[in-house]
């Protein structure tokens, strides 16, 4: 499980990282270029990372958190998206049927669409797993020329961010992003200042898949009881009129029928 | 057929066909250009209305199942069959607006094969599949015994009673996981529906909703092709309603029995009331509980919608119906189900499109297309409707009549091939008509793509970088599809401060958004000149390998001293790379001081037109000295021929002619 730290107090801004990206992904830098200045936050199907300002003097990269219990992942309905060991979270194009759920179930509004295709996909940050599998670092991290982008297995980089917060005079705040927000992420920030334009949530909160798993995993099991209730219901009431057929005609039809009837019978 | 009923056929037509025109270009151009879908709003009409919202109307199916099959309440089996009807229609249609809306509709069955269990739309998904199934088994009976299949119709009557059970259980799950899809978005969805009671919230409000859809349509069926059945008193008195009122007003017993199905319509939307203010009072309750009344009394717009939402949705149905005055009358009760209906649908809309609003920090508004097809595949589904109520027993004695009207429909269905015919009977030229009209409109109105909303070339923002502490902005100032940094405060003090913000900005020319570069740093275009800085940019970014976004941004200390300002003064002479060119030339080199060029025009002038004076001497063709050889507009109204033939004459020295 690896994991990016980026260190908001070392950006400058000058978006190597997106230019390293773009190469990386086979993509069309002037795209890309126009996308930045095009869009809200500089993300698009051309761009998987960009760079933004928290505040002045301040940028933040931001793509892709690969967060360890994804939301996208959980709501796929073909299994597009998958998280794998080595914590990246990747998306399978050939069995993606563009429902596009997984845009509206990211918190932090990753996912972009290729709108102007016939045939579009889901364009995401891959955390360059294939050069993760060459036993290379991603290409954002290589590309950063001011040491900002750290890259390493998710506790040591973890235990190196702490180690920062706590041992260096840079005045970081006493909060490392993507700790524990939304169950943690595999892209991690130190910052001297707040985050929130970023999407990160003001407290922790709890990973979205906790609030529909119990749900989820459930549904079987109240289908199974509804069914077996609707019989039940169903086998009462026939006998019931099966006992009361000798007795009483069908009700009347001019009655006033409101929902007492449900309890009467 | 009466002319009212002809001419509502003929809008719906009218409608589908624009919605089959929207779908032949969405499939036609994708998703993007026919839509205002973007990555801030990636749901849209087609699959919030039509999808969410059209599943939600078409719960009549298990509704009124449940009433008739397992709790026994015979009055109400009058109503199964068009119940199971817009069931069937209402998934029918949902299903087709959402293979338009997905991005790949060639790989809808995908979810048939590749499971993922812990997402809700799978779930939704296989429900929605299966219960498709279970109506159309519901619902073929009436069709097979149409065709004359009546065994085959006797052994679904006999498994009805399961099927609609299993309908039901399918019916619970799906329903509520439509509201659980939009747990996913706790951060996102407007807090004032938001709630971890969604599902229970979608199902109360989709069943209730889902009754008063029957009650409306045997109230708008009845109108059109039955009217005794509520109104119960004879069609040709003009005031039909208040007849009625006064009629069934007097005591519980209607005086004219005739209205005979007005009890069992009150009883349907008494029960979608109880269930309907049920889901009121829960959602009050969440409200209080949760805290997010205090949102609701900030007063923005979101509360407002969400009292009409509520007051459409569940207050004016429930007066209505709680009110014996109105509830007697069928034309009030038929307003209290519209309002029911329309606020689910409102209801639905708020919580997957308006409830977005404020976390996207943009608004979506359906294009004119998106609306199209949202309403051609609904004026689809009633159509359908419409046929399968006038040709088949779904309300008795509407067909009955109806029957009687057409008067030949007896045999429609013994043969098979005789079903076109049906349809066109009469309405052949009315149809092609609506078609010849209704296609080249619909080209018209809706033709893709539309214009995004940003405007590419004109856009200017404060750019990320190490110049964000000198103010610079990026910006393609020429238009020309390259963006460079521009020090903006530098500028602005170069030029006189505070005060000269008209140098730029108030000398727009039309249509332009601010003044080009080019307008100043005349140097660089001069279209006097036979010199093209941007073609040298480029084509030195190329000779020289560069790298970056724009490679031609770097090429500038190529030629221009890197520690001056970049100006003709700095730049190298043109002898330094162009050496090769000028063959004739070579021997001024010496006596010219080429080194340092004195300045661009010196330096141009000093370093061609000497020679070729010269040259034009030598080889008698005196269009070699002429000033429009190298300047090819600077005197084309004069002397255009001159100038084109002087410029053809350089290029082919060989053959002056």
């Amino acid at each position: 499980m690896f994991a990016i730290l980026v260190d908001v107090t070392k950006c400058t801004g000058c978006e190597k990282c997106v230019e390293a990206c773009v190469q990386a992904h086979d993509q069309d830098l002037r795209k890309a270029a126009v996308d930045r200045v095009t869009t809200k936050d500089g993300l698009s199907a051309n761009r998987f990372c960009t760079v933004l300002q928290a505040e002045p003097g301040r940028f933040a990269r931001k793509s892709c958190m690969h967060c360890l219990e994804p939301s996208c992942v959980a709501a796929c309905l073909v299994g597009s998206l998958t998280k794998t060991p080595e914590g990246a979270v990747v998306y399978d194009p050939a069995k993606c049927i563009g429902c596009r759920y997984c845009m509206l179930a990211c918190p932090f509004h990753i996912p972009r669409y290729q709108w102007e295709s016939i045939t579009p996909f889901v364009m995401k940050c891959d955390l360059c797993i294939d050069r993760l599998r060459e036993g290379k670092v991603p290409a954002c991290v290589e590309a950063c020329p001011h040491g900002a982008l750290s890259f390493g297995e998710r506790q040591a980089i973890l235990d190196l961010a702490h180690l920062q917060v706590t041992q260096t005079d840079c005045n970081y705040l006493p909060r490392i992003w993507g700790e524990e927000e939304y169950g943690g992420t595999s892209v991690l920030y130190l910052s001297d200042v707040d985050l929130g334009c970023m999407g990160w949530p003001a407290d922790k909160s709890i990973p979205i898949p906790e609030i529909t798993d119990p749900l989820i995993t459930r549904t079987p099991h109240i289908g199974l009881g509804v069914l077996a209730g609707l019989f039940g219901l169903k086998w009462i009431i026939d006998r019931r009129t099966l006992l009361m057929d000798g007795r009483q005609e069908a009700p009347d039809p001019e009655e006033d029928a409101t929902g007492e009837v449900e309890r009467d019978e | 057929m009466n002319s009212r009923i002809r001419w509502i056929k003929d809008l719906l037509w009218l409608i589908f066909l624009f919605g089959m025109m929207a779908a032949f270009f969405r499939l036609w151009f994708g998703l993007g250009a026919t839509t205002n879908l973007s990555d801030a709003f990636p749901w849209g009409l087609w699959k919030v209305l039509n999808m969410v919202g059209g599943v939600a109307l078409s719960t009549s199916g298990f509704a009124v199942g449940f009433l008739v099959y397992v709790l026994k309440l015979e009055r109400y089996r009058p109503l199964m069959k068009p119940a199971i009807l817009i069931a069937f229609l209402g998934y029918g249609s949902s299903c087709l607006a959402l293979l338009f809306d997905i991005g790949l509709p060639h790989r809808f069955w995908h979810p048939l094969f590749m499971w993922n269990e812990t997402s809700f739309l799978f779930e939704v998904f296989w429900c929605v599949v299966l219960y498709f199934t279970v109506t159309l088994i519901e619902i073929s009976p009436t069709f097979l015994n149409r065709l004359g299949m009546v065994n085959s119709a006797r052994f679904l009557h006999r498994i009805a009673g399961g099927v609609v059970i299993l309908g039901i259980s399918l019916s619970c799950l799906h329903h509520s996981s439509l509201g659980s899809l939009f747990l996913v978005t706790p951060q996102r969805l407007h807090p004032l529906w938001y709630s971890p009671l969604l599902p229970i919230f979608f199902i109360m409000s989709a069943v209730g909703a889902g009754l008063m859809v029957v009650v409306l349509a045997k109230v708008i069926c009845a109108r059109w092709y039955d009217p005794e059945s509520v109104y119960g008193t004879l069609p040709a008195e003009s005031s039909a309603s208040i007849c009625s009122l006064d009629g069934l007003t007097g005591s519980r017993a209607p005086q004219n029995s005739r209205a005979k199905d007005i009890p069992m319509l009150v009883g349907i939307a008494s029960i979608a009331c109880w269930v309907l203010g049920c889901y009121l009072l829960i959602k009050l309750a969440d409200l209080l509980v949760s805290g997010d009344w205090k949102v609701l009394l900030l007063g923005r717009w979101e509360s407002y919608l969400y009292g009409i939402e509520l007051v459409i949705s569940v207050v004016i149905p429930v007066i209505l119906v709680a009110n014996r005055r109105t509830r007697c009358s069928p034309t009030w009760l038929g307003i209290a189900a519209f309002s029911a209906a329309l606020g689910l649908a409102l209801n639905r809309v708020d919580v997957g499109i308006f409830g977005y609003f404020a976390d996207a920090g943009a608004i979506y508004l359906p294009s004119l297309l998106e609306w199209a097809l949202s309403l051609g595949v609904i004026a689809g589904a009633i159509l359908v409707f419409m046929f399968c109520v006038e040709h088949l027993p779904f309300f008795e004695r509407a067909f009955e009549r109806q029957e009687n009207v057409l008067g030949s429909a007896e045999n429609a269905f013994s043969n098979v091939l005789r079903v076109p015919d049906l349809v066109l009977r009469g309405g052949l030229y009315r149809l092609t008509l609506i078609t010849v009209f209704a296609i080249p409109l619909a080209w018209l109105a809706l033709y893709p793509p539309y214009t995004q909303s940003h405007e590419l070339h004109s856009f200017v923002k404060p750019s990320l970088g190490l110049d964000d502490l000198r103010n610079t902005l990026k910006i393609d100032g020429n238009r020309s599809g390259v963006f460079t940094g521009f020090p903006h405060s530098e500028h602005q003090n170069r030029l006189g401060g505070a005060s000269s913000c008209k140098t730029c900005h108030h000398i727009s020319l039309p249509g332009d958004k601010s003044t080009p570069c080019s307008r100043c740093h005349r140097d660089l275009t001069r279209d006097t000149l036979i010199f093209d800085h941007f073609l040298h940019m480029r084509t030195v970014a190329v000779r020289e390998e560069l790298s970056g976004w724009y490679p031609e941004n770097h090429s500038c200390d190529v030629c221009h001293n890197p520690a001056e300002p970049k100006t003709s003064a700095s730049a190298k002479s043109c002898l330094e790379c162009h050496r090769d060119d000028m063959t004739i030339g070579n021997e001024a080199e010496v006596s010219l001081d080429l080194k340092y060029a004195p300045g661009f025009e010196c330096a141009m002038h000093k370093t061609c037109s000497v020679c070729h004076a010269s040259e034009a001497k030598r080889l008698n063709r005196p269009a070699l000295s002429e000033c429009s050889t190298c300047h090819p507009t600077l005197k084309p109204r004069s002397d255009s021929r001159r100038a084109t033939w002087a410029k053809s004459a350089l290029l082919s020295q060989d053959n002056p002619g």
